[in-house]
């Protein structure tokens, strides 16, 4: 197998974060209209991780992910629409419609039930946006309508998505808390040099790795329709909340008291990060969930798909 | 990005499955066991010059060196394949692996005739002389002395941890030639044989078992004649040999470390009683994130564009993973771990058949695993200075 990306791939992975330091200071239906414009949401899914990541760098405000990760592979299609970001989708596949990712301006939302999947204009369903402590993120409480009944399953895109993009605010977090360490001096040194700070740092490095490796692994197993799939997408989810847990607290240690600061950026990417491991159910239920999902490949996972 | 084998990679791979298939020593003909890592049994020697005349020994050098030019990928289905097996290529495994690919690269035409060739044709074992009582992470302070008398080198020092000096005929030795250089600068490579006068080994057991599992050695040199022409890789040029001396080894060294996590996956599974079970989903987690992170680095070192300090994330994610693992299952299995002896997987005679041994006993055995080869702490300082850029101490 080849497991790293191939030219097109680090261009597309270039090109994404110019794009992204463009828009950085647009305002969000603008930031929404480039991406769409650009052709992200039809990215097939080792290209959409590529972007997905990116966002998550960023702690992108917009609703792509949903769009991208949670309505399109419910519906088989992009969302119809307009609204303040035209044409944004989610869906429910909770089996409760709590805490669904921007249901509150979606213009489609899919909903998995009892039988199958029905397509619902945002407008006509209610959706109550809760206030959460992260303030661009959208999550709201959807009731479903009369007569429906709600089913919960999560697809392995969703699993996936929200996996790499927690990986990419980690990644925000590794990169800011590195500058920090190397400028911040005391005993007349940088603290980057005391091994102590370096022991935490390699570990929020190493678990990056991994979960961004599994985040990978589990956008090519869908590209190419491999039987791993699901079972790669809850790896992917479990080591993307694994790794936000080491990184949300080494890279708020390592920061000391201005980590703790409203003014300091770094607060939107520890939010984003733990969100990525809360919503869609924590590391702990997707390991179980793995347990239960059948037994592990002990002769050879490469050989498993021939 | 692709799931999907390379074609020249699986033709490989069945050749050297069909030869394994058809070679492999029967149980019975192996019933001698290996007692150090430089004890080599005759039907082991048989076994390796069978793999050296077919060119499986070490696949990427050419023929007359036991291999036949395999390609990085190629050779990376080797350690698979053989891992996967449980089969050693050699019960000398430094001997093949580090000494004799270290002639290759450094030697001299007449070292790697003399040397080289008998260690890889098993008709000599080799032990790797590197470090002191007051050089452990810090190699480049050894203090091991050579002078250079002008026709010999007279040798005085002590080294440590030297795995199976005792049954070894020659050592790879690591020794200062100018103490006033910077450390680094003043280290030279010599082989000394251990029949010369003034070499005597102290072997001393493993906390694992006081006289079934003796491999550690206290190595002592007093006045030792070493000849001129053992010197290797130049004088003075000793660092280099030292940091090459893994070579091609140092980027598959993971893949121990992934046989280690399958076996557990093999042997461990929970039953449920015992709570919580998670940690056996984390193990599979960093089994499949460690073949990933292994073949990334792979292509990026054949694509030039990886760094080689990725391989301290290999070593130090996959020996902490297997040590994490290790103690779940111990944990797992009670008061069971503790019996000695005891087997806790399917007997194999084609390795030291360490690691189906008691719980305890292949948990403790994981520290060899983070302490050799750069111990965790040290790898940590590579990651943090060499890919997070972070400033030296």
């Amino acid at each position: 197998m080849e497991f790293e990306f191939d030219e097109d791939q680090r261009l597309l992975r270039q090109s994404v974060r110019e794009t992204l330091a463009k828009t950085k200071a647009l305002p969000e239906d603008a930031q929404w209209s480039t991406y769409t414009e650009l052709g992200w949401l039809e990215a097939l899914p080792v290209e959409l991780a590529i972007v997905l990541e990116e966002l998550g760098y960023v702690a992108d405000p917009t609703p792509f992910l949903a769009t991208a990760t949670w309505f399109a592979p419910l519906a088989g299609r992009l969302p119809d629409g307009a609204g303040a970001c035209g044409g944004a989708g989610t869906a429910v596949f909770d089996g409760a419609g709590r805490y669904v990712l921007d249901a509150d301006r979606a213009a489609e939302v899919a909903l998995l039930t009892a039988e199958g999947v029905t397509i619902v204009p945002g407008g006509e369903l209610a959706a109550e946006r809760v206030a959460t402590f992260d303030q661009r993120l959208h999550v709201a409480h959807v009731t479903a309508p009369a007569g429906t009944t709600l089913v919960a399953r999560i697809p392995d895109l969703a699993l996936m998505g929200l996996a790499i993009t927690t990986v990419g605010a980690c990644r925000k977090i590794l990169d800011t808390t590195v500058a920090y360490v190397k400028q911040r001096h005391q005993f007349g040194v940088p603290i980057g040099s005391f091994q102590a700070v370096k022991h935490k740092a390699a570990d929020m490095y190493v678990a990056i790795e991994r979960a961004k490796a599994l985040a990978y692994f589990s956008a090519l197993t869908l590209a190419e329709k491999d039987p791993r799939a699901h079972r790669a997408a809850l790896m992917a989810k479990a080591a993307a909340g694994e790794c936000q847990q080491v990184v949300f607290a080494n890279g708020l240690q390592l920061h000391g008291a201005i980590g703790f600061a409203w003014e300091n950026e770094l607060q939107f990417y520890l939010k984003r990060a733990v969100a990525g491991d809360l919503l869609l159910s924590t590391a702990s239920v997707h390991r179980k969930a793995l347990l239960a999902a059948q037994a592990p490949d002990t002769a050879n996972g490469e050989k498993e798909a021939a | 990005m692709k799931l999907g084998d390379d074609p020249e990679v699986e033709a490989f791979r069945k050749e050297l499955s069909g030869f394994l298939d058809a070679n492999l020593p029967r149980p019975e003909v192996a019933a001698q066991r290996s007692r150090s890592s430089a004890h080599v049994p005759q039907w082991a020697r048989e076994w390796q010059r069978l793999l050296f005349d077919n060119g499986w020994l070490l696949p990427n050098q050419p023929p007359e060196y036991g291999g036949r030019n395999a390609t990085l990928p190629q050779l990376l289905a080797y350690q698979e394949e053989l891992s996967r097996r449980r089969v050693y290529q050699s019960f000398n495994p430094q001997g093949i692996s580090i000494i004799a690919a270290s002639l290759l690269s450094f030697g001299t035409a007449e070292q790697k005739r003399e040397w080289a060739i008998p260690i890889l044709r098993a008709e000599l074992t080799a032990a790797l002389g590197m470090s002191e009582p007051g050089a452990g992470s810090d190699l480049a302070g050894l203090r091991t002395r050579a002078v250079d008398t002008g026709d010999h080198f007279l040798v005085n020092g002590q080294k440590v941890w030297t795995s199976g000096a005792h049954d070894s005929d020659v050592i790879l030795t690591f020794v200062r030639t100018d103490p006033d250089a910077p450390k680094h600068k003043g280290i030279s490579v010599l082989l000394i044989p251990t029949r010369s006068e003034g070499v005597s080994c102290r072997p001393f057991a493993y906390m694992t078992d006081p006289v079934n599992d003796v491999d550690f050695n206290e190595v002592f040199f007093t006045d030792v004649k070493v000849p001129r022409e053992n010197l290797v890789g130049g004088l003075n040029k000793g660092w280099a040999v030292a940091n090459g001396s893994l070579g091609h080894e140092r980027t598959m060294l993971w893949v121990s470390y992934a046989e280690r996590l399958e076996d557990l996956v093999r042997d461990s599974a929970p039953s449920g009683e015992h709570g919580d079970n998670e940690w056996f989903a984390t193990l599979q987690l960093d089994l499949q994130a460690l073949r990933l992170l292994g073949y990334q680095q792979l292509s990026g070192t054949i694509n030039g564009t990886a760094n080689p300090a990725g391989v301290s994330v290999l070593k130090l994610f996959g020996s902490e993973a297997v040590q994490a693992a290790s103690r779940h299952a111990m944990e797992e299995h009670g008061c069971e771990s503790l019996l000695f002896p005891h087997r806790t997987a399917p007997a194999s005679h084609m390795n030291l058949d360490n690691f189906g041994s008691s719980w305890f006993e292949r948990y403790a055995r994981t520290f060899p695993g983070t302490i050799a080869g750069g111990t965790s702490e040290i790898h940590r300082n590579i990651i943090a200075e060499r890919i997070l850029g972070l400033p030296r101490s």
